[in-house]
């Protein structure tokens, strides 16, 4: 194994708990294990503050009427129950995570109404599920190049989300001063949440056609294919598909 | 000796009027709708230190025209980066944290030819950040102080040097502060960080924080400043959305008065 190699692996160990306890990361013996457990303990919390605070930032700035910071489930025993199951950038370790804040804001008793915060916990919880997953650091020197004859396919991860408020019109409210808290429409969204291959998320309300080619967009349909089964004229598959891939829900399959 | 500190965009107002501080350092690109952007530009020396990218490998183009844009932006007189192998090659585990690289013959080559390739594509100095280790790993070949010598030695970059970083090693390893600095090539230090530590809970011991900066880390830093002598400038490295400006201030004043 070369040098680069046995780094990923000091990496793994520090960002995945399971490999930490496995056979092959102790019979190696690179570190004292006491202190990588605390460093990893000391990066998962870090890790997750980091994302808390970034993703459920609407939910702190309600925080004086939920009575609940969303980031102070980490300093609770819920979290350090967590640990030992945590793998730092795994979806799977991001929806427990989120789940875990969730009931924590919800356990809170609003000294106010807010309508849609079912709505609000739900769209904070699904954007940092959406972020997790592995990202591209650099592109190599033949990084990927659309061709003609590719299948767009759905990226694994996106969401589609549907609300019964408007919450995108009360969102940037919330991130203001305000007295009274700001209200939102009931007006049902349906709003597509996708990720970069360089992992910034991304929202966007969804249309009917943006549902159409996200069921449709397999890796394997044409461009043909996809317009004839979705019921899209070629232009508007085309604009679709444009924003989609923007938006890093659709990337196109080369075969190779 | 010029002393400075982050910019923290939740503080913008109160840097914007702020008096004694000479620069901002930049860790991430100002938001479009920050509203003291336009007067912080105006008024202050901006260093970019943002993330980059890790040298274990060599920046991709992308990466390499967002340094460049952002240099340009800020007119920066030199460009950070850190010493850091914080994510897997293939993209699977990222720490999200500064962490040091195995200080080996293969990573020093690695660090020497992405650097000098960085350093010939950008139109500002290039200066590099030591990193803490928490612990040591068994498989490197040499000691940190050692590598680094040899780094700046091959590359003539220049040396951001993280004062809480050596002294927080020094602790772990349970040596002085001021013995394992001495270990540092100070010869190339252009830009010192101070910083405060407290007591982390999982680290069970002192970490980085966004803390005011003791009277044994300040003392720590005019002594070591004393000890470089190309050094330009003092930095607060503090950034975190929950320091407070009276913390901010105070701290650059008394990192101003320990040197002075």
């Amino acid at each position: 194994m070369n040098d680069r190699a046995l780094q990923d692996l000091v990496i793994r160990a520090l960002a995945d708990a399971p490999f930490r306890r496995s056979p092959e990361w102790r019979q190696r013996a690179l570190a004292d294990p006491d202190r990588v457990e605390q460093f990893a303990r000391f990066l998962a919390r870090h890790y997750y503050f980091e994302r808390i605070v970034h993703f459920f930032k609407y939910s702190a700035a309600l925080s004086g009427i939920t009575g609940r910071r969303p980031e102070a489930v980490l300093g609770q025993p819920s979290f350090d129950a967590l640990r030992p199951a945590l793998v730092l950038g795994s979806r799977d370790s991001a929806r427990t995570v989120a789940a875990l804040v969730v009931a924590h804001v919800k356990s809170g008793r609003p000294s106010a109404p807010i309508p849609y915060h079912a709505d609000l916990l739900r769209y904070e919880e699904s954007m940092m599920v959406v972020e997790a997953g592995p990202r591209v650091w650099r592109e190599r020197e033949n990084g990927e190049r659309k061709t003609d004859d590719a299948a767009p396919q759905t990226v694994a991860g996106t969401e589609l989300l549907d609300l019964t408020y408007d919450l995108p019109t009360v969102l940037p409210q919330l991130l203001r001063p305000w007295t009274a808290v700001p209200e939102a429409p009931v007006r049902p969204v349906r709003l597509i949440i996708a990720r970069s291959r360089y992992g910034r998320v991304a929202v966007a309300k969804a249309t009917d056609a943006i549902v159409s080619i996200m069921d449709l967009a397999d890796g394997r349909k044409t461009l043909e294919d996809l317009a004839r089964e979705a019921g899209l004229r070629p232009a508007e598959l085309q604009a679709t598909l444009q924003g989609l891939t923007e938006l890093g829900a659709v990337r196109f399959s080369t075969g190779s | 000796m010029k002393v400075g500190a982050f910019y923290n965009p939740h503080l913008g107002r109160e840097l914007a009027q702020a008096s004694g501080i000479d620069h901002l350092a930049m860790a991430d690109p100002p938001r479009a709708d920050d509203p003291w952007w336009p007067k912080i530009k105006a008024r202050y020396t901006l260093l970019l230190h943002d993330y980059l990218g890790q040298l274990s490998e060599p920046l991709d183009e992308r990466s390499i025209q967002r340094a460049r844009s952002l240099a340009e932006l800020y007119h920066t007189p030199w460009v950070a980066e850190h010493f850091q192998c914080l994510h897997t090659e293939d993209g699977a585990y990222n720490l999200n944290y500064v962490f040091p690289p195995l200080y080996t013959e293969d990573f020093l080559a690695r660090f020497v030819a992405n650097a000098n390739a960085l350093k010939a594509r950008l139109d500002q100095p290039l200066v590099m950040e030591n990193i803490p280790g928490f612990f040591d790993v068994r498989h490197s070949q040499m000691a940190e102080p050692v590598w680094l010598r040899r780094f700046f030695e091959a590359t003539q970059v220049g040396f951001l040097l993280d004062l809480p970083h050596v002294w927080l090693e020094a602790h772990y390893r349970g040596l002085q502060p001021d013995a394992w600095l001495a270990e540092f090539p100070l010869e190339h230090v252009v830009e010192l960080h101070v910083a405060g530590v407290t007591e982390d809970p999982d680290l069970h011991g002192p970490w980085i924080a966004p803390a005011e900066p003791s009277d044994e880390m300040l003392a720590f830093a005019a002594r070591a400043v004393a000890r470089c002598p190309r050094a330009r400038a003092v930095t607060l490295d503090a950034f975190s959305p929950g320091l407070g400006a009276d913390v901010l201030l105070r701290s650059v004043g008394r990192i101003r008065a320990a040197l002075s």
